[in-house]
């Protein structure tokens, strides 16, 4: 009977053994693959998918099909929950295994809960600078913004995957189309100083009059961020505004800090000044007497509270360069419950706050920022994961389980000898 | 079950696409307060490699130079056509760059902003020494910092070179510690004269002397060989190599299927010291450290140079790296303020052989003036 051979299928032991063999290849595959595509599009290429049709392993394109890693896990889950099930049987004495069961259940689920709804963001502060969202330090958005009120502006926000060449973007609460014509997904940015470089500039309006953007290859390694450049035109109700670049490199904090570190190297303060303020110029049209600014821009994620940075103290061992502390004093204000106090966040000891935890990532401050006159600043990682606790539970159940049952086994024994 | 994780999933995944709008407050907060100019901890990501080189797509001269030894050459950013890192082993590196700037700035406000970078206070006079840039004349301007503006720990020296072709004025600079450009400004100086241009306007693109974007050193720069026989006489059966980082000249000699290296490098005032070194070498041929109490100038002889004396070494033992026996003689030559290490070492037959030559090589040596 069908039912009865399904019933077999997913209670098998020998279902388990594939799929755990399924599991060392697909690690092993995606480990050799990262080598070559990086950390997070192997992640998404092999783990991040229910089939893997076709794989690049050393150059070369191996026309395999394997499960990905969506689908192994799943199976895993419901190869554990059908054999639990179809050989329940409650007894005292096989408590322990049922809260091993449980707390392995409880790993698979609490992983894919966490792959799913995870979120990992950054919030990047200059001494006395109040912010209240959080950047995501991979994805950009392209940002059109135009104000509602004198208190409030409207952000409509395109995730850089819609920026495709040859699309035509619409929406409602646009009063224009954009026609993409160029998408890099990384780029390089070079000041066009009159006779260093005199071919056309990708376009004449904005920022691309003063700077060319030009297509870099694809950075892979960790260490390394892609910043994207698009080209696209704005079509109006009455004609075509122009074409117009935006790119990563003029409204993402870090690249901007980055050419201005140049530029101060090269030409002195005062000029490294003048051309970044070109660069992080906004870019502005127009449309039936409402002004919209666009860039774009690391993609946001806006919290119901504001953090301001206070200080942030960087700390190294006397005569040495080993820090000792990251510490950075943070004035949180969240509108909607009346907080407002400071809070210290340093390594090893996050701020949780609104589902949110916010670790100590990077710093820019000490003796030496000091004495170059500069400004400290301080770069925060917030998690959001709100499967957090699953794996402490999880294991937890697993621990007990093992020690029940072991201990129903011991004493059993015991008892067992002192009859005989 | 299968169905509902992939509900989960696809319900998860949906609205990653999507246009989002909303309301925010605006920003009535000042500008965003003037970023810091250097970053302590880590420094922006990907800046080198994704920063397009300044001179695409432009029409400026090709160029070429011989590359000093010890010199290597980077990947260029924003403004420049090429630059280059100078391996300082007892202290920060010095760097040095080429710039190409429309001509007509005047110069004491260029002088001005050279100052300004060092914290000097401006000057209302523009002093300079004539020097050569290939066969063409040229400026050579000279700064040096009063206060320790290197990492806070150091004073600075730039030299700045610059000549004017045409419509454009060029730019050399090497910074750095002060002591270490001091001893590195006569290199620069042959750098410079090395320098020749090609002003063919039919030249299109990037300049095809060296791989500017490309990180690990120039395509076509000269090969070290020219520079090293500037400053010794190199014998004919030696293979002049592309020496290794922290190396200025590097040797390769075989023979009988065996073979053995010369290596030449140079530290800024005692290079840590005789018997610091001495026994670096020995730890090369697994052989126990000596401390100063064993008397070890018994191991020391003396090679005479001109305009002074060096001290020799000569060890056998096995090499650490080959585990083959291996024979080494070692020179150390305080010279100006630096000391030089020579260290010839392999085969034992090849470097008996070649000991002689390898004294006669080190005493042929024709140092650049230090200070």
């Amino acid at each position: 009977m069908p039912i009865k051979s399904l019933i077999r299928f997913f209670t098998s032991l020998r279902l388990t053994v594939v799929l755990l063999a399924f599991a060392i290849l697909l690690v092993f595959i995606g480990t050799l693959a990262q080598v070559d595509e990086g950390l997070y599009n192997a992640q998404a290429r092999y783990f991040r998918q229910w089939l893997i049709v076709g794989m690049d392993l050393f150059g070369h394109h191996v026309p395999l099909i394997l499960p990905g890693g969506y689908l192994i896990g799943t199976m895993l889950l419901v190869n554990l929950l059908a054999a639990h099930i179809y050989r329940f049987q409650f007894s005292v004495k096989k408590i322990g295994i049922q809260l091993t069961h449980s707390g392995v259940i409880l790993l698979l689920v609490g992983q894919l809960a966490t792959d799913m709804l995870a979120h990992e963001s950054q919030v990047r502060l200059a001494e006395g600078e109040t912010k209240t969202y959080a950047e995501s330090s991979q994805n950009y958005e392209l940002a059109f913004t135009s104000d509602s009120d004198a208190n409030t502006e409207q952000v409509i926000t395109l995730p850089q995957s819609l920026l495709v060449p040859g699309r035509e973007i619409q929406n409602p609460n646009l009063p224009f189309t954009l026609r993409v014509k160029n998408f890099w997904k990384n780029s390089g940015a070079a000041f066009r100083a009159p006779m260093v470089a005199n071919g056309p500039p990708l376009t004449t309006n904005g920022v691309a009059a003063n700077f060319d953007f030009q297509p870099q290859p694809e950075v892979k390694t960790m260490d390394d961020k892609n910043v994207p450049t698009a080209e696209f035109e704005i079509i109006g109700p009455n004609g075509s505004l122009g074409d117009w670049a935006v790119s990563g490199w003029t409204a993402d904090d870090a690249m901007v800090d980055g050419l201005r570190q140049d530029y101060t190297r090269e030409l002195g303060p005062d000029m490294a000044r003048q051309i970044v303020k070109d660069l992080t110029h906004p870019q502005t049209v127009s449309v039936n007497g409402k002004t919209f600014s666009f860039a774009l821009r690391p993609e946001r994620v806006y919290l119901p509270f504001s953090m301001t940075l206070l200080k942030a103290t960087h700390t190294v061992y006397q005569g040495t360069d080993i820090p000792k502390d990251f510490r950075s004093r943070v004035q949180l204000q969240n509108p909607r419950t009346g907080e407002n106090r400071a809070v210290e966040i340093y390594m090893n000891s996050p701020l949780r706050y609104s589902g949110l935890t916010f670790y100590q990532y990077q710093m820019t401050a000490g003796e030496m920022v000091e004495q170059a006159g500069a400004i400290p600043s301080s770069v925060l990682q917030v998690v959001r994961n709100p499967s957090w606790l699953t794996p402490y539970v999880g294991c937890g159940l697993v621990a007990v389980g093992l020690v029940v049952q072991f201990m129903f086994h011991l004493v059993g024994f015991i008892n067992k000898r002192k009859t005989t | 079950m299968i169905a509902l994780a992939a509900a989960a999933a696809i319900a998860a995944g949906c609205g990653r696409d999507d246009v989002k709008v909303y309301q925010v407050a605006k920003d009535n907060s000042p500008a965003t307060p003037p970023a810091p100019p250097r970053e302590a901890a880590t420094p922006p990501p990907a800046m080198d490699v994704a920063a397009a080189p300044a001179q695409s797509g432009n029409a400026l001269p090709q160029f070429q130079f011989s590359l000093p030894p010890g010199w290597q050459q980077v990947p260029t950013s924003q403004m420049r056509v090429a630059s280059f890192v100078v391996t300082n082993l007892s202290g920060p590196s010095a760097d040095v760059g080429i710039i190409p700037l429309p001509a007509g700035e005047n110069e004491l406000a260029l002088v001005n902003m050279w100052r300004d970078q060092l914290q000097l206070p401006p000057t209302d006079h523009a002093d300079s020494v004539d020097i050569s840039v290939g066969s063409d004349p040229a400026k050579l301007f000279e700064f040096v910092s009063t206060a320790p503006v290197l990492d806070g720990k150091f004073l600075q020296r730039n030299l700045v070179a610059m000549q004017t072709r045409g419509s454009m004025s060029w730019f050399f600079k090497i910074t750095g510690e002060d002591a270490f450009v001091t001893s590195q400004k006569n290199i620069f100086l042959q750098f410079l004269k090395s320098f020749t241009f090609s002003d063919s306007a039919a030249a299109p693109g990037l300049l095809p002397t060296a791989d500017l974007t490309a990180p690990g050193g120039p395509a076509a720069a000269v090969p070290p060989a020219d520079m090293a026989s500037s400053i010794w006489t190199v014998p004919a059966s030696w293979q002049s190599v592309t020496p290794s980082q922290f190396l200025l000249a590097q040797f390769l000699i075989q023979g009988n299927g065996a073979k053995a290296e010369v290596n030449v490098s140079q530290l800024a005032g005692e290079g840590g010291g005789l018997l610091a070194n001495l026994n670096r070498w020995r730890r090369q041929l697994g052989l126990p450290p000596v401390d100063q109490e064993e008397n070890f100038s018994k191991m020391v002889d003396t090679l005479t140079i001109p305009g002074g004396q060096a001290q020799v070494v000569d060890f056998n033992g096995t090499d650490a790296k080959t585990g083959q026996t291996a024979r080494l003689v070692g020179v150390v030559l305080p010279q100006n303020g630096q000391t030089w290490f020579y260290k010839l070492m392999g085969d034992p037959g090849i470097v008996a052989a070649q000991k002689d030559t390898f004294l006669k090589f080190i005493q042929s040596a024709r140092y650049p003036d230090a200070h």
